[in-house]
């Protein structure tokens, strides 16, 4: 809505439709107006079928109207109004009113009522209600751009993570001919060629490996999360039973106990729970000090969250590393001293946060670790979290 | 009762040495956390359908192998084996036949009826023992079992 | 004793020969034949087209990703043919989805292994393919 100057002084422009069948009614409203700052320009109208032809034309700040007329009622105004999807703020300016049928008036839209015998009263509401119309439309404005963001970030994520997928699971088939030939040509010919022979094909089989090692690994990052992911009720002791059985070999070789107190049931994708268990376990054992590696699992109810501790006797974190160590790819040794590609516990923090909860470690050098997580104790039974995501952006665009 | 657990192997097997040399011979091995053991067709059938009996399973967890023999009361194995091929919620889980039978028509018949494997049981201890040993070993940690329900497959088709 | 005789299909020359091989190392190495494609992998079970000579393979190992006709079509019309469905079938294949395995299921294959990405693991897979089908299960003759 804009201003006008007249003698100097700033007059706020109002397009007006008077729904009034007293003409001379209307003019001492939109004089009323005209006297408290309105730059006003009016129509006046005391039928529904002009109500609906000037709307058709005309954009309008502001309706004014009458509560009875004899051909309309000023309440069907607010039906037209409707049926059109405008929402023009509506006065209701009138004789007589009793209270209730005023408060009934407002809950079935009118923004608010004026008697005509109290007519200083119009101004204030005229500008209260306009106001209240700027904020509404500033709001849905913002509201509709951050719905826009939300879903254009879904979207991207979505891309990058479908190119993530397609591009280690095209790249393995070749890899593993190269893996194998080179392990082959390896074994057959080892000492038959000469030495640089043997050690060219030595580096040729650590490069293979390794690009294969760090391809799963990615794949099963860019796993996280894709479409589909779907939460259920379930029992940790059931992904935690899953996790040890993928792990057995390695429990037996490095003679592994796990022990764990009462876990509980939570909402959580079944897959990723196996996985997050599993690369804590996993390193748990390959991080071993001089004993045998010994985990602890636990959990407790904190709020509105379960807090679960995965503890270990092994060789510990210092803590400047505790935050680093769950970047991608970050890695505290020499592929020398450990095996991995640093995408474990980046994996394990994707997977937390997804479910919307926080994963952090508590160690020192040479006295073990504990790793902590939460996971949110009542989250709604929300399966595919691009739905929720989508849900969430017509939400915010509906309102 | 432990019906409400997930089930690796269901064994169909009346005959009590029999059921007790297999089950020794998989735990020995450790290839599977819970067997469970019905002792004719109609159990197994009750079972993998989740009525009569196993009313309160979960139809969602069929066993990941079902070792079945073909001389059983109630409902012989071909006719047990006939309704698990035959039912869609049920085809996929892989059947194999563990049976003295030596007869090639019930060998062709199984394989017709689609018994995913047929193993004759050998009549020596040690034999037996180790055809078992490796039936489990192949089945339980070579092969690849399919999802547990086809309402899971769904769910993990829809995440690839 | 007549050798085994396996049905190899596989696009991936690669493979093929590390699958042949390994099958070649057993104690009585099976006789295989190798085809590339689905199409052919059918003519060669009818005994049709240059295949007229063939002989019925004790077992088909089966990869999923062929061209002409992919491995999901033969093993579909394998186990819907009455003269064909009793031969044992083994996807073996570079998948790991799970739709995949449960859909082979389904089209009745008798089972599915995965081909590892680690050649140790290979040669086991392959090895423990043989051994169980000729080694432990009874095969229609």
């Amino acid at each position: 809505m804009s201003t006008s100057q007249q003698n100097g002084i700033c007059k706020k422009k109002l397009r007006l439709l008077v729904v009034e069948d007293s003409l001379s009614d209307a003019e001492i409203q939109v004089a009323e107006l005209r006297r408290n700052g309105f730059d006003v320009s009016a129509d006046i109208t005391d039928t529904g079928d002009r109500v609906r032809e000037f709307l058709a034309t005309i954009s309008y700040d502001l309706i004014l109207a009458d509560y009875s007329l004899p051909n309309f009622s000023g309440m069907e105004t607010l039906d037209i109004l409707r049926e059109k999807h405008l929402s023009i703020p509506v006065i209701l300016v009138t004789g007589a009113l009793n209270s209730e049928t005023a408060v009934e008036c407002v809950k079935q839209g009118v923004t608010d009522y004026v008697l005509k015998d109290h007519l200083a009263r119009l101004s204030t509401c005229v500008r209260r209600a306009l106001e209240e119309t700027r904020l509404r439309q500033e709001r849905a404005r913002a509201q509709e751009q951050l719905a826009q963001k939300v879903e254009e970030l879904a979207r991207s994520n979505c891309d990058l993570e479908q190119f993530a997928y397609v591009a280690s699971h095209d790249l393995q088939e070749p890899l593993r001919m190269v893996a194998a030939y080179t392990q082959l040509l390896a074994e057959r010919y080892r000492g038959k060629l000469d030495d640089s022979a043997d050690r060219y094909i030595g580096y040729a089989v650590e490069g293979a490996t390794r690009m294969q090692a760090l391809l799963e690994d990615l794949l099963a990052f860019s796993r996280v999360g894709r479409n589909g992911f779907v939460r259920k009720p379930i029992h940790a002791n059931v992904a935690v039973d899953e996790a040890l059985r993928n792990l057995t070999i390695a429990i037996k070789e490095q003679g592994a106990t796990v022990t764990r107190g009462t876990l509980p049931t939570i909402v959580a994708d079944r897959v990723h729970l196996v996985q997050l268990f599993q690369n804590l376990i996993g390193n748990a054992i390959k991080f071993r000090g001089q004993e045998p590696p010994r985990i602890t699992i636990a959990a407790e109810k904190q709020g509105e969250e379960w807090a679960f501790s995965l503890s270990d006797n092994g060789i510990g974190i210092a803590p400047e590393h505790r935050d680093f160590i769950f970047k991608m790819f970050q890695r505290l040794h020499t592929r020398a001293e450990y095996a991995g590609n640093g995408v474990g516990l980046a994996i394990c923090k994707k997977i937390v946060e997804r479910h919307g909860g926080r994963i952090w470690v508590e160690s020192e050098l040479g006295h073990g670790s504990t790793f902590r997580f939460t996971f949110p104790a009542t989250a709604a039974d929300r399966t595919d979290m691009k739905e929720a995501d989508h849900e969430l952006a017509q939400d915010l665009v509906s309102r | 009762m432990s019906t409400r657990m997930d089930v690796d192997i269901l064994l169909v097997e009346d005959n009590p040495d029999d059921l007790e040399l297999t089950l020794h011979a998989l735990r020995r091995e450790h290839l599977a956390n819970n067997i469970f053991t019905v002792r004719d067709g109609e159990e197994a059938l009750e079972f993998l359908f989740c009525n009569g009996k196993f009313e309160d399973r979960d139809s969602d967890h069929p066993p990941r192998l079902v070792l079945l023999d073909l001389k059983l009361p109630k409902l012989n194995g071909l006719e047990v084996l006939k309704k698990i091929k035959q039912d869609a919620r049920t085809k996929a889980v892989p059947v194999v036949i563990l049976t003295s039978s030596k007869e090639e028509r019930d060998l062709v018949a199984s394989y017709n009826m689609g018994a995913n494997s047929y193993i004759q049981k050998p009549v020596d201890f040690e034999q037996f023992r180790e055809i078992v040993r490796n039936t489990g070993l192949y089945w339980m940690v070579i092969n690849q079992q399919p999802m547990s329900s086809p309402a899971q497959s769904a769910a993990a088709a829809a995440s690839h | 004793m007549s050798s085994h005789k396996i049905l190899l299909v596989d696009d991936n020359p690669a493979d093929s020969n590390l699958t042949c091989e390994v099958l070649a190392t057993s104690e009585r190495p099976a006789q295989v034949n190798t085809v590339q494609d689905g199409e052919q992998a059918l003519q060669f079970l009818h005994r049709t087209g240059k295949f007229s000579d063939a002989t019925r393979p004790d077992l088909v190992i089966l990869d999923l990703n062929l061209p002409r006709k992919d491995g999901r079509a033969v093993l579909a019309e394998v186990k819907a043919d009455p003269d064909l469905n009793e031969v044992p079938v083994v996807v073996f294949t570079t998948s790991h989805s799970p739709r995949d395995i449960a859909r082979c299921y389904e089209l009745g294959a008798n089972s599915y292994v995965s081909k590892p990405g680690n050649l140790g693991q290979f040669f086991s897979a392959v090895r423990s393919i043989e051994q169980f089908w000729f080694g432990f299960a009874s095969l229609p003759n």
